[in-house]
């Protein structure tokens, strides 16, 4: 017990400021004084265990001047396990694991920890780890059985496992993941590896309704005759089977998806070992598909239902794959180029995924600039079937397409766009159409083609369907998506499973459950994404500024703090320092207004939504070859997808709200930096913050997902040599007057242009209904929208409440004209008149 | 005679347009005020500063 505080004691005191608060080890907790008292006591009760020694006693000491603020968190009182110095796992009654990662055992602990539980946060020591259904669902999926569960727990434990974490996992794991719905030779087949489970099903009356009685069946047992009549005895003899994954199939399936992995038939052995090592320092857990597997079949008309109501049961079914086995879709010439080489994360991920020969549903998780389309891409050859990649954005889909080009084998004729303003079809029986989300779930009023396009793609069955960036699409965009298309096999990859409307889970059953997750800080130290400096600038709002802030209303005050001049001369300061030292910079403002001011006053180059595409390419293009433009500013638009290799620091000015996954994305931006491998190579994040405004509760919020990952952000309240620069802009206090009186002319809606830059890249759900909520009124600009609308309404909604809040003035109507000339830009022509209605109506 | 920073300046300013108790603006970094606000003025100043203070519990 006493030494249970040590390890924490020194991840708090190396703890930068933020993370104390957050408490990566012992959360929550209110401070509450009367548990000072309580916990006290229960402490002098507790020395009653033999490995307390001389240190244990002096942490002991300090254990009781902290105790207070992990309030109800304090395990203390945990007994420990005799030898508990070797293990390095604690295990509290809420299901949190905390882990030692500095004991020598850890990697292997994190291999196993990662596959049943959700990582919480993980810096560099201690790693903490939450036990959740949905986690315990996703270890299930990849194969693993409760007991072993259970017995790796309490192996790795200094505390006996708590009986209420046994009861959780008995609880999920009994019934999760038991039920497979497997495709084969084109048939879906319910599979199982309890014959019990698979008699508790077919006693319900609607999935023995579906049960399919083929021949085959029947030319196996010979005894199927009673199979209608659901007991146990004619249960074990229907439809028996050996299952595909017998030892020397099992190495084949690895064998061939390594070697799909290109890393040759040396790395296959390996990547066995992998698979075991993963499964985590028990060997026996493949021995359970080594078994019999009773599986009986079922119409395939009759899927869904036998899904729902299996989830209605309680049996959730997973989804799996046997593409080899797949021989009505044909097969696509696909490989992965023999120069490509696949990372060890990379392989792992995928290893995850094809475990046992088939593929799998679920969520691979990477970090930006990690190479997730790569992992997609072999995935898809592993699977070498048709394809389709769904993706964000226009600019996403050409990337992977290049991608796809650039990676592997495939014929640029069976590649396939589908976009506003490409729609093609693939040559040859199978291929791959990359579109994006919104080209497949809109629903309403297409273009002549791209409903051919569509219905082309209703019409076929897709063996593999890759989603990228997953965590933006809303859930209902989504299910539209998989019940449109027939995919066998779904792979989503995101870098930031967070959303701030918690809708995450639903992905979970969506698609699947979370396949891989890979720990940034480890990846970093590997070199495989580059290292970031995470800075915090405090800039303190002028007087002039501040007053005016706290007279204004909230929306306003977005802007006042964004535009506040000492954040003006701040960020002058920094790029001019940074571009000193050779570096490449991006400035992110999500707020247009506040973009546009910045960069005509430094004089940079600026993209926002309503830059056209050539001048977009081309400002990137300068700034990736031109030793001369060093910095550019980008709003939203450049959050995700855009691939600037050569940016090395980013300054962010003003974000969207306290949305962690925009900063996950931003940093995203300089991961994948290409001078990564450089000795001592930083790159540099700073996230500008106006002093006591709204400000510095989104930032430290903002902030969250990153220190989870293990990074710190270091707090600057005062730039060294500021002071000493000596042409800053707004230094004087009749500048500052000027620019606040521009900021205040400025409109509300100009405080607010950030949402609508590029909605489509965003997931806007939240805003969207809150904002057309309040702006129900307009119906006027809602419909002329709705019909402008060429890819998802989302955006034009939030245009139509502008004119609510300022339709009447100048500088809405010319934003308006942004937004659309935008969209216009995009889907070329297609409402091109109808934007000039739009634009009449006003 | 209260010290402080030039934005909590401005709060007080705000806070004065309420409940007049400063007797006389000095400086940037100080003001005069009555005696007997000084208490509520620390509290109010207090709570207006801990709106922008995130705690991780709200997020969970």
């Amino acid at each position: 017990m006493g030494t249970k505080r040590g390890p924490s004691d020194v991840g708090e005191e190396s703890a930068s400021r933020r993370r104390r608060d957050e408490g990566p080890i012992h959360d929550v907790g209110l401070p509450e004084d009367q548990d000072i008292e309580e916990d006290y006591f229960d402490k002098l009760v507790v020395p009653k265990h033999a490995t307390m020694d001389a240190i244990a006693q002096s942490h002991n000491f300090q254990r009781d001047s902290v105790s207070y603020i992990f309030g109800d968190h304090d395990y203390t009182w945990l007994p420990l396990k005799q030898d508990h110095e070797s293990r390095p796992l604690w295990i509290t009654e809420d299901g949190h694991i905390i882990l030692e990662g500095f004991s020598p055992i850890a990697e292997k602990a994190i291999d196993f920890l990662i596959t049943i539980a959700e990582p919480v946060s993980r810096p560099s020591h201690i790693h903490e780890y939450k036990l959740t259904p949905y986690s315990l669902y996703a270890a299930v999926s990849v194969g693993l059985e409760t007991e072993d569960i259970i017995e790796v727990l309490s192996r790795l434990s200094k505390v006996p496992v708590p009986d209420s974490i046994l009861g959780l996992i008995r609880d999920c794991t009994l019934s999760y993941g038991k039920v497979k719905l497997v495709l084969k030779h084109n048939r879906y087949f319910v599979e199982s590896s309890h014959p019990e489970m698979l008699q508790t099903l077919l006693r319900d009356p609607i999935i023995k309704e579906s049960r399919l009685i083929g021949e085959e069946d029947s030319a196996n047992t010979g005894g199927l005759i009673t199979g209608k009549a659901p007991n146990a005895k004619d249960l074990s003899i229907p439809g028996v089977k050996k299952d595909i994954a017998d030892p020397n199939k099992l190495a084949a399936a690895a064998t061939s998806a390594a070697a799909a992995g290109a890393a040759g038939a040396a790395s296959s052995t390996q990547r066995d070992d992998e698979i075991f090592a993963v499964v985590g320092l028990d060997k026996d857990d493949d021995d359970a598909e080594n078994d019999d597997v009773h599986s009986f079949e079922i119409n395939s008309q009759s899927v869904e239902t036998v899904k729902k109501r299996c989830n209605e049961l309680d049996y959730p079914m997973l989804e799996e794959y046997d593409f080899r086995n797949d021989t009505l879709n044909p097969d696509l010439e696909i490989d992965l180029k023999p120069i490509t080489v696949i990372r060890p994360y990379q392989e792992k991920s995928l290893s995850k995924m094809f475990g046992n020969g088939r593929a799998r549903s679920g969520i691979i998780v990477l970090p930006c600039g990690a190479g997730k389309t790569l992992v997609g891409i072999t995935a898809a050859c592993t699977v070498k079937k048709s394809t389709l990649v769904l993706c964000t954005s226009s600019v996403s889909v050409l990337q992977w397409k290049q991608q796809f080009l650039l990676w592997s084998n495939i014929k640029p004729h069976q590649i396939a766009m589908f976009t506003s303003d490409q729609k093609e079809k693939f040559l040859g029986a199978a291929g791959i159409v990359i579109s994006t989300y919104s080209m497949v779930a809109n629903t309403r009023n297409r273009s002549h083609d791209s409903q051919k396009m569509m219905n082309f793609l209703k019409s076929r069955e897709w063996g593999f369907l890759l989603l990228d960036e997953v965590h933006v699409v809303p859930a209902n965009m989504f299910r539209k998506v998989l019940t449109t298309i027939a995919a066998h096999a779904k792979l989503g990859l995101t870098a930031t499973l967070v959303r701030e409307d918690e809708k995450i889970d639903d992905l979970n059953f969506l698609i699947g459950p979370k396949l891989y997750e890979a720990n940034w800080m480890d990846l970093a130290s590997r070199g495989h994404i580059a290292n970031v400096q995470c800075a915090e600038v405090w800039c303190p709002m002028t007087p002039a500024f501040y007053r005016e802030y706290l007279r204004e209303t909230s929306r306003k005050r977005t802007l006042l703090y964004v535009m506040n001049p000492n954040k003006f001369q701040a960020c002058q300061y920094l790029i001019r320092y940074h571009e000193e030292r050779g570096d490449k910079i991006i400035v992110f403002s999500d707020n247009v207004y506040a973009l546009v001011a910045y960069a005509r006053k430094l004089e940079k180059p600026f993209i926002y939504g309503e830059t056209s595409q050539q001048e977009r390419v081309r400002i990137l293009q300068n700034f990736q070859h031109n030793p001369k433009i060093n910095t550019i500013f980008l709003s939203k638009v450049g959050d995700t997808s855009i691939d600037l290799p050569e940016a090395t620091c980013l300054i962010q000015v003003s974000s969207h709200y306290g949305s962690r996954r925009q900063e996950a994305q931003r940093l995203g931006r300089i991961l994948r930096a290409k001078r990564r491998n450089d000795e001592g190579f930083n790159a540099f994040f700073y996230s500008l913050v106006s002093k006591d405004t709204q400000e510095m509760y989104y930032s430290t919020k903002r902030q969250q997902f990153l220190i989870d990952q293990g990074y710190a952000f270091k707090v600057i309240t005062n730039l060294d040599g500021m002071d000493q620069e000596q042409d800053l802009v707004y230094s004087t206090p009749t500048e500052q007057l000027s620019l606040l009186q521009s900021v205040l002319l400025a409109q509300e809606s100009e405080a607010d242009l950030n949402d609508d830059v590029e909605p489509d890249v965003d997931d806007l759900t939240g805003n969207t209904s809150r904002r057309s909520g309040s702006g129900g009124g307009s119906v006027l600009s809602h419909v002329g929208t709705s019909i402008a609308g060429g890819s998802g309404g989302a955006k034009r909604t939030v245009g139509g409440l502008k004119s609510l809040s300022g339709g009447d003035q100048m500088a809405y109507i010319e934003y308006n004209k942004a937004v659309n000339l935008k969209d216009k830009d995009k889907n070329k022509g297609e409402h091109h008149a109808l934007f000039k209605k739009y634009y009449n109506k006003k | 005679m209260v010290q402080h920073d030039t934005s909590v300046k401005q709060i007080i300013l705000g806070l004065n347009e309420k409940g007049q108790f400063i007797i006389e603006d000095l400086d940037d970094t100080h003001v005069f005020v009555d005696a007997s606000c000084v208490e509520q003025l620390r509290l109010d100043i207090d709570e207006i500063l801990n709106e922008n203070t995130y705690k991780v519990e709200e997020s969970k």
